[in-house]
């Protein structure tokens, strides 16, 4: 039998992506390049450029919204809310 | 603008608790959902666990009977060694004393928030409180210092004599009101993926019990439902940390023995998540003056297994109880809700958390030090080795040979634990039951030559003067079903 392969991207559901407003905030000047917000993003949406982190422009089509980019940020520089209610992230078996 | 008794934001299980409690109450309540529906916004491990029958069984004997409800009888533990071996598969919760416990030896229910959480919703509208969904909470209102309603994202501003904030782990309410931003080191990641499975396999394979996957690397958990599972896996989001958590459950799904698990359930991987989960030594101040926390929102997951559904809803009960009574008595001033800390510090939640720091720093110490790991998986598995059933299927000498190569490798292996054992489980000592410590040495009594002709009471009289260390357990003001106080050693 087959081995079992996981793509995650592809177990996302979400719903009306264009809605959802934008919920994660970056003050660039409060970056200290640590990186580590690229490290805990599944879905690497945040990369590192010239010591400043950088946010993918359309993280609101893969972001999971579990928000560990807010909660690992020493430095501040990274604030989320929660998109705009009833849209974004649906989970159906969580 | 609306107003009324109780504003609750999130209807997950804290808030559709304090929700109903409320609406009980007579209370004028409305709860709020940023989701089109509750649930739909929230994933957690979600094994209901015995405590359950005990505080809520008229909710378990519904919450059994859910569509994805899986009952748990045991928890199978699968252990690998450091060169990916499984090498062992134990059960625990398995006694009869935990058989007897609760009706059909049942311990606990696996089930998936989809269902949990407008169960727990629709009782709360049952009560007679009022539910709105698709409703996002962006802002509190503050008057004088004192939280006095909510903003709606759509500027819709919301009255309340009290707010009680169940908003999960990013807690809008608590950071606008000012009391907290990010946790700060005390909080985990826990990404989970979900496999969809057929449910007579499972039932063959799987039976009703959790599983967790063991090694010197991951530690993951497994909960089962009735047609799918979801493996998770959380790591301490802190400045040291270097790995992506995802990576272990990553690991773990490479594993042959659960591919084989995999291949025998007919599992597909169907849904991947990821959440916060606070995990904390002591959750910070819970109170403010015109709102309370509850749940994930006040750091309350129990700091030993980070299960957060029985907490989220004791808290939203015992919350919206002292709105009710701080709402009878015209006053939710700050002073007035430390009532709040008070009952739920006196309640079963509070006791668990009276060991948060020794839980936390053991799990901190143990699971996720992976150099330490190696060795205590090796430690667990020759203590497994010293068990009849082991001794009888070893035979790579004679029997009673191998006993000994074993019990030689074992002692061989406890000085290397000493450290740890000082440091992260003595502390836990306190926590024996004085009771437990008279019956052990009660039993030793025949054997002690000088002593055992004395009455018991002067039996513990003299044995706590030979020993400062258990003359604490001994001390007859001591309640004899209770831990000692923090220090007492």
């Amino acid at each position: 039998m087959e081995e079992i392969k996981i793509d995650l991207k592809n177990l996302v559901k979400r719903v009306d992506t264009d809605k959802m407003g934008d919920f994660i905030t970056y003050d660039e000047s409060r970056c200290d390049g640590c990186g580590r917000c690229a490290l805990v993003c599944s879905f690497n949406l945040w990369s590192l450029k010239e010591g400043k982190a950088r946010l993918a422009p359309n993280y609101r089509e893969h972001c999971l919204e579990c928000a560990g980019c807010w909660e690992i940020c020493e430095a501040e520089a990274i604030d989320f809310w929660y998109p705009k209610g009833g849209t974004g992230v649906v989970i159906e078996y969580g | 603008m609306e107003e009324y008794d109780v504003v609750v934001v999130g209807a997950g299980p804290g808030g559709s608790m304090a929700a109903k409690t409320a609406a009980e109450k007579g209370l004028k309540t409305v709860f709020l959902e940023r989701g089109r529906e509750p649930g739909e916004k929230n994933s957690s491990g979600c094994g209901l666990g015995q405590r359950w029958w005990k505080d809520y069984p008229e909710l378990m004997e519904k919450i059994k009977d859910l569509p994805s409800a899986r009952k748990v009888e045991m928890v199978v533990i699968n252990l690998f060694d450091e060169h990916d071996r499984l090498r062992y598969r134990s059960g625990t919760t398995g006694s009869d004393l935990c058989a007897n416990r609760w009706p059909g030896g049942m311990d606990g229910v696996s089930v998936y928030r989809k269902d949990l959480d407008p169960f727990l919703a629709g009782l709360a509208v049952s009560a007679g409180a009022e539910l709105r969904t698709s409703t996002l909470v962006s802002d509190v209102i503050m008057d004088d210092g004192a939280v006095t309603g909510v903003k709606t994202e759509d500027g819709e501003s919301i009255k309340a004599g009290v707010v009680i904030a169940a908003d999960g782990a990013m807690s809008t309410m608590a950071r606008k009101s000012g009391m907290r931003n990010r946790w700060g080191g005390g909080c985990t990641l826990v990404p989970q993926l979900d496999f969809s499975c057929d449910s007579k396999r499972m039932d063959d394979v799987i039976g009703n019990a959790e599983w967790v996957w063991f090694g010197p690397l991951y530690g993951t958990y497994q909960v089962n439902f009735r047609d799918g599972f979801h493996i998770g896996a959380g790591q301490w989001l802190r400045p040291d940390w270097d790995d992506k958590p995802l990576d272990m459950m990553k690991k773990l799904v490479q594993m042959p023995p659960f591919q084989a698990m995999c291949r025998a359930i007919d599992a597909k991987p169907r849904e991947y998540q990821a959440h916060l989960l606070p995990w904390l030594k002591k959750p910070p101040k819970t109170y403010t003056a015109g709102m309370m926390l509850v749940g994930d929102a006040a750091g309350f997951p129990c700091p030993l297994e980070a299960e957060g559904i029985w907490h989220a809803i004791t808290s939203g009960k015992i919350a919206a109880q002292t709105a009710a009574w701080a709402l009878s008595k015209g006053d939710v001033s700050e002073r007035k809700l430390t009532e709040y800390e008070r009952r739920w510090k006196a309640s079963d939640l509070g006791k668990e958390h009276e060991f948060g720091e020794e839980f936390v720093n053991l799990w901190d110490a143990s699971v996720f030090d992976p150099k330490l790991m190696v060795r205590q998986v090796q430690l667990l598995l020759e203590f497994s080795m010293l068990h009849p059933f082991s001794i009888v299927f070893d035979w790579g000498d004679a029997h009673m040979d191998c006993f000994n190569q074993h019990l030689e490798h074992f002692l061989d292996l406890i000085p290397e634990f000493g450290e740890f054992g000082s440091t992260y489980l003595k502390p836990m000592a306190r926590g024996i039951w004085p009771r437990n410590v008279k019956h052990v040495l009660l039993m030793a009594k025949p054997r002690v030559p000088v002593l055992k002709h004395l009455s018991d009471e002067r039996y513990f009289k003299v044995m706590a003067r030979l020993s400062k260390k258990i003359a604490p357990f001994l001390d007859p003001g001591a309640k004899q079903d209770a831990p000692l106080p923090r220090g007492s050693l």
